[in-house]
């Protein structure tokens, strides 16, 4: 197989993954579902309670209104649902048959897997990107770099959750189980990553420990997806709670770790 | 080989195509009911402080630059313009206690600085009026070290610690003077080659523009800050009519004409009156 | 050697404590039609699972086209193509993405690709569904796509397992027809499982495989004289009559419940029994020699058992509800 052949797979693989996706009502209607829901209905609903009636009074002083604070953290949230999601194509192939004909194919597994992850996280990139359409009624401008840099860190977010659904997959046995699963496991993740309520950026970590129980605050600082939010909120809204640098080392480091567990698990199933 | 290409993606581009109209369609929806309540009693109020020249001056005939600016865009949307004037605001460090609400106010504008610090509080839209420490010396550039420099620091809210570290390292004596009159008085007699002063309050200085030009100081420390309006946070549709409103006088030019009048704008410019 | 297609020597699988293959040899020359026939559970698909790479033996070697499998996999999946027992089809794309896939996958250029998706698919008749989705097509259309798959990249070697499992008998013949055709035409060698009689009877050469074990192997023709011989079958009327005729030839084969099958070799003389039991038999058949026959010789077992029908149907239940 010369790298061109390879390549040639790899791209079968992820054509795959997005013609199955894009031909998905169900799952596009999720993908516009969720944004709708959190920004629509929940930004517009809890904004009264974080918009300040007298000047220098407000419940958490963030430079922000509060849908452009949600506005990266429901992007992440897209992109969670549909990655993790992505297990299901996996069990799909697994149950149905299909992932014998690539087993067979001369293809080696690892790139196989690659192309997989690769076509998920480009699903899981497009559901984020998604939500970027609604950045005017969140009132968040983007310039072309912001959104590039954006998409890109999307892109990597998506790669490394996409595997981590691959990892799921590998010890889930059954389409039925993996429903609640994926719910229990997203919006907890989700709700402790400083998603819908800020850590006080102005506080000291004694004051914000005040302000929020120390078990939650824990419970945020070891989410690996506070970062993840952390780091988008940095390039769209340009907000961080934490060194911008703690965001990148997360995202790209999920990225890396879990893809290399998904290769040891693909390779052994 | 083109048909199969088509059949293939046609699905797909119908179903991408009906979420992304759909999802346009929301964006298009009003977050909330600032703007229909300000159309509904074709009122717009700004709150100023008493004085803060000369962006709010007192004087009906040359009001100040946010307050005919606020008049340009309560025009522009058809609503009245009424002016709150709260002597409360400026007295004290601490915004709460100018005790501003929003039903006193739907813009506050005379001397909101558009910073990290503004905007956890208002949302701001930049009227590109500048404000910020500038040098006064006959070659536009500060003197060489071990000079002496005066410095009026006003009582503006700009970082006064900031400039006499920066002045420290810069290796030049700061001398402070008291009052505009001194500080035009030392430039003349050459006591001090150099002046540093805030932006707004130059604007006052009795200096002969030929022999002086003024310039913008920056260091890490400090920089020009954009003024701006305040409105309050979570009013989406207002704040986006307000945006528009100023981006449609920008385009028309009166904006500029208003920077002019007042002398606000990024230009420095000094006049003897 | 280089004329061996496959070859298996001593390959032992077990699945737990179950051997499910126990030093199998064999040798497939090139060219050849080669049916591994046996009832289900004998080893068969274990064995093609080897063969393809899916699962690696636990003892003994396997090479196809002169490749190692278990030390080269890799290099032994570009000549082979292997329809399986199941639909591996993706049933939410169509025929033509399905076989796009295929080519891709296996590293085609695209005008070869293009070339081939629309030579195998005449070969198989499905050019008029090439842009329809799998999931509205029949189970013997996602058969014959399958099979197009399978020789798009031009294999050396076919594997079928089951190939022609809930076809009419129409389909299956025009498949026989086409491999044939391919194999005379590119020297295709195409091995078969299955536990059709009738699907083996054209075979070069048959494999008979039973409880993991090789039994017999040869050419159809050369098994029915070897071990094929006419046998009497009776059907006495009741069980005591069953029983009585039991205890007189313990050496009669028992086939279902109520049947009995005497091997033609002179050891038991037809007319004995008829006389002796004449007025308590139902009915007297004699088979000629099939190779069911010869399996029956080999094993004393019938070839088809009645559990096979059920494991269809629920198969197709199961794809039919598990179907979203």
């Amino acid at each position: 197989m010369t790298a061109i052949m390879l390549l040639r797979g790899v791209y079968a693989v992820w054509l795959r993954e997005i013609t199955r996706a894009t031909r998905d009502r169900a799952q596009l209607i999720g993908g516009v579902s969720r944004p709708l829901i959190w920004l629509l209905i929940l930004g517009v609903g809890l904004n009264p309670y974080f918009r300040g009636e007298v000047y220098g009074e407000v419940r958490f002083v963030i430079p922000f209104t509060y849908l452009q604070f949600l506005f990266p953290a429901v992007i992440v949230l897209n992109i969670m649902y549909t990655s993790i999601q992505f297990a299901v194509s996996v069990i799909w192939d697994r149950e149905f048959g299909f992932l014998r004909e690539v087993l067979v194919s001369p293809m080696p597994r690892r790139l196989i897997l690659l192309g997989k992850v690769l076509g998920g996280s480009t699903i899981a990139t497009l559901h984020g990107s998604l939500v970027l359409i609604l950045a005017r009624f969140a009132d968040v401008t983007l310039s072309i770099p912001q959104m590039l840099t954006a998409l890109g860190l999307m892109f990597v977010l998506a790669f490394g959750l996409t595997s981590f659904g691959v990892i799921l997959a590998a010890r889930v046995r059954s389409f039925e189980g993996f429903g609640v699963f994926s719910n229990t496991i997203i919006l907890p993740l989700y709700f402790t990553s400083s998603s819908v309520f800020p850590l006080d950026p102005s506080l000291t970590r004694t004051q914000m420990v005040t302000a929020y129980p120390e078990w939650l605050v824990f419970l945020m600082q070891i989410n690996p997806i506070t970062y993840a939010v952390d780091a988008l909120r940095g390039v769209i809204i340009g907000f961080n709670q934490f060194p911008p640098a703690y965001g990148l080392m997360v995202i790209f480091g999920m990225a890396v770790v879990f893809f290399v567990v998904a290769l040891i698990d693909f390779g052994r199933s | 080989m083109s048909r199969s290409v088509v059949n293939r993606w046609r699905a797909a581009a119908v179903n991408l195509g009906a979420v992304i109209v759909l999802l346009v369609a929301a964006s298009l929806l009003p977050p909330d009911t600032s703007l229909s309540d300000r159309e509904r009693s074709g009122v717009l109020k700004l709150c100023v402080p008493q004085s803060f020249p000369p962006l709010v001056t007192g004087d009906p005939e040359m009001p100040g630059y946010d307050v005919e600016l606020a008049g340009a865009i309560a025009s522009e949307m058809g609503l009245r313009l009424q002016v709150n004037t709260l002597p409360a605001i400026g007295r004290d460090y601490n915004p709460r206690n100018w005790s501003l609400t929003r039903a006193q106010c739907d813009i506050i504008g005379g001397g909101v600085a558009d910073s990290a610090q503004t905007r956890s509080f208002l949302q701001t839209i930049p009227t590109d009026s500048r404000t910020g420490w500038i040098g006064i010396s006959a070659t536009g550039t500060m003197p060489e070290t071990g000079s002496v420099v005066a410095v009026l620091p006003g009582t503006s809210g700009l970082d006064r610690v900031a400039l006499s570290t920066w002045l420290r390292s810069q290796g030049l004596r700061g001398q402070l003077v008291r009052s505009p009159v001194q500080l035009s008085q030392d430039l003349a007699s050459g006591v001090a080659q150099t002046a540093v002063t805030e932006r707004f309050l130059a604007n006052g200085l009795e200096l002969d523009p030929a022999a002086n030009k003024a310039f913008w100081l920056e260091s890490d420390h400090f920089a020009p800050v954009s003024t701006a309006l305040g409105l309050w946070k979570g009013d989406q549709t207002l704040k986006r009519a307000v945006e528009a409103a100023t981006t449609r006088l920008e385009a028309s030019g009166s904006l500029e004409k208003l920077r002019k009048r007042y002398g606000v704008g990024a230009e420095l410019t000094l006049t003897n009156p | 050697m280089n004329d061996a297609a496959i070859m298996v020597s001593d390959v032992s699988a077990a699945y737990g404590a179950k051997k499910a293959l126990d030093a199998v040899s064999l040798c497939v020359p090139r060219g050849s039609h080669f049916a591994l026939l046996g009832p289900n559970g004998a080893g068969k698909t274990t064995l093609i699972n080897i063969l393809c790479t899916l699962r690696k033996a636990d003892a003994g070697s396997a090479s196809v086209a002169g490749v190692d499998v278990a030390k080269r996999p890799t290099e032994a999946r570009r000549s082979i193509g292997v329809v399986f027992q199941d639909s591996s089809l993706d049933d939410r794309l169509s025929a033509w993405e399905n076989l796009e896939f295929h080519g891709l996958v296996y590293g085609m250029a695209k005008k070869s690709r293009r070339q081939m998706i629309e030579t195998v698919l005449n070969l198989v008749e499905l050019e008029n569904w090439t842009h329809e989705i799998v999931r509205s097509f029949s189970g013997g259309m996602r058969r014959r796509l399958e099979i197009a798959r399978a020789l798009l990249h031009e294999p050396k070697i076919l594997f079928l397992d089951e190939p022609t499992v809930g076809l009419d008998a129409q389909t299956r013949q025009r498949i026989w027809h086409y491999l044939d055709r391919l194999r005379r035409e590119r020297d295709l060698t195409v091995l078969t499982t299955t536990h059709y009689i009738e699907e083996v009877e054209g075979a070069d050469a048959v494999c008979i495989i039973d409880g993991g074990k090789i039994i017999a192997e040869g050419t159809p023709e050369a098994l029915k004289k070897q071990y094929g011989q006419r046998w009497l079958h009776v059907v006495p009327q009741n069980g005591e009559a069953l029983a009585a005729i039991r205890d007189r030839f313990p050496q009669a084969q028992l086939i279902g419940t109520n049947t009995l099958a005497f091997p033609e070799n002179g050891e038991v003389k037809t007319d004995v029994i008829i006389d002796q039991f004449r007025d308590r038999l139902a009915e007297v058949r004699f088979l000629p020699p099939t190779l069911e026959s010869v399996f029956l010789s080999l094993t004393g077992r019938e070839l088809r058992d009645r559990a096979d029908g059920q494991r269809d149907a629920d198969r197709a239940a199961g794809r039919r509800g598990g179907r979203r």
